[in-house]
């Protein structure tokens, strides 16, 4: 059984060991209800990072970096997201211009690219650009893209590079002529007020019920 | 008295009805999060051994050597770096001394299987991977006994091995021509 036992745990290792490592998504959820943003997967120079692809760059690398955009907040409430960029750090400016960047929208893009300029500018992203109307569970993807020139100079080996993006959301009630949205939710209201409607109801004809008795018997104690 | 409390008790009732339901009421919110995200750029590194055929390390400090001596000195270059990359050496000659010279004074047993001589440089035939470590560019030097005469005599010659390297990711060698990529430092 022992033996079985290990080579099952090799085995698994093995396959683990075995598939190949896939490009890791960012990914910004608004949590709902007037909470807050959750960056992932974050990483060891930022904890907010949304770049885990753009790491150890070289001259010449075209890369991708797909990055969700999630609405979890609940069935009650649609949210209008935007976006914009901040710029470069001080100390990144020159590093990071030598590189370009791009941001698109996907699959549906009907915003081509809403930037494309050098990683250290704000360009098309200076003012809030919005991504769209979400409602709960919706997404919207951004595809990132980013091209190290095969000309970049010796001297930019081993730079750290940090560039800021800012997110907002606003949050509207869901109206009669919005889309059903399914969230798994079981939440019914409906049935949870009828129930305390019901339960109310019960509550004040047991209490009237009680003082009638006790006005009874206190009529009788009199007589 | 008891007219009053029912009513109170009722009132109250209806007041958490009310807020439990108020709570399925919404706000206007917005909500602002910011992102600092990171790019990092890549390097080539690597580390030249200088080794005895003893397996130590060449001494810093030198050999005392007489003309005619071979001197055992092999010299790899290991990968440091997560990047594979194209790499040239040059053996580079010196004498503390003005008036003599140094150029002739060595004969190096160069590996010529797998490095190749191009404009004073030995260009490593293929690719460095990370984690290797090249074959020796060369094992002995010889200390030419014609050349090293009487006026070298308290004399320290110096062999210094220099190296380049440039990253072979999208950086093709055309025709193999590994000399002729872009991108080798000047020198």
């Amino acid at each position: 059984m022992k033996k079985l036992m290990t080579v099952l745990i090799a085995l698994s290792l093995a396959l683990t060991l075995a598939l190949p490592v896939a490009a890791e998504d960012g990914k910004v959820t608004y949590s709902g209800n007037a909470g807050s943003f959750i960056f992932e997967p974050g990483g060891l120079h930022s904890p907010t990072d949304l770049f885990p692809n753009f790491k150890d760059v070289m001259p010449g690398d075209t890369l991708s970096q797909r990055i969700t955009v999630r609405n979890d907040a609940d069935n009650e409430v649609k949210v209008k997201i935007y976006m914009r960029a901040l710029g470069a750090h001080e100390n990144s400016k020159a590093f990071l211009s030598q590189l370009g960047l791009t941001v698109e929208k996907s699959p549906n893009n009907d915003m081509a690219y809403m930037f494309d300029a050098a990683a250290s500018e704000t360009a098309q992203l200076t003012d809030w650009v919005c991504l769209g109307t979400l409602y709960s569970g919706g997404e919207v993807d951004l595809d990132v893209i980013l091209s190290v020139p095969v000309e970049l100079d010796n001297k930019y080996q081993e730079q750290i590079g940090y560039l800021d993006w800012e997110f907002m959301i606003e949050e509207y009630p869901i109206e009669p002529g919005d889309p059903q949205q399914p969230t798994g939710d079981a939440f019914n209201q409906g049935l949870w007020i009828t129930l305390a409607t019901v339960s109310l109801a019960l509550i004040i004809l047991l209490l009237i019920l009680r003082k009638k008795s006790k006005e009874n018997e206190n009529d009788a104690t009199t007589h | 008295m008891g007219k009053i409390k029912i009513r109170i008790i009722v009132i109250s009732l209806i007041a958490m009805m009310l807020s439990l339901i108020s709570t399925t009421t919404l706000a206007y919110y917005q909500t602002v999060g910011k992102a600092t995200n990171v790019v990092t750029s890549g390097n080539i590194r690597f580390i030249i051994h200088e080794m005895t055929d003893q397996g130590t390390a060449f001494p810093q400090e030198g050999v005392y050597v007489l003309p005619g001596d071979v001197v055992s000195k092999e010299v790899t270059i290991e990968s440091d770096c997560d990047h594979p990359f194209y790499l040239r050496v040059k053996p580079v000659y010196g004498v503390d001394s003005q008036a003599l010279s140094a150029e002739d004074c060595f004969k190096l047993n160069i590996n010529e299987e797998h490095w190749i001589l191009h404009d004073g440089w030995y260009y490593y035939k293929g690719i460095v991977n990370p984690g290797d470590t090249t074959p020796y560019v060369f094992s002995h030097v010889e200390i030419v006994g014609a050349e090293v005469d009487n006026s070298y005599i308290g004399k320290t010659l110096t062999l210094t091995v220099k190296a380049q390297a440039v990253q072979s990711e999208n950086n093709p060698a055309v025709n193999g021509e590994i000399f002729n990529v872009p991108g080798w430092p000047a020198e």
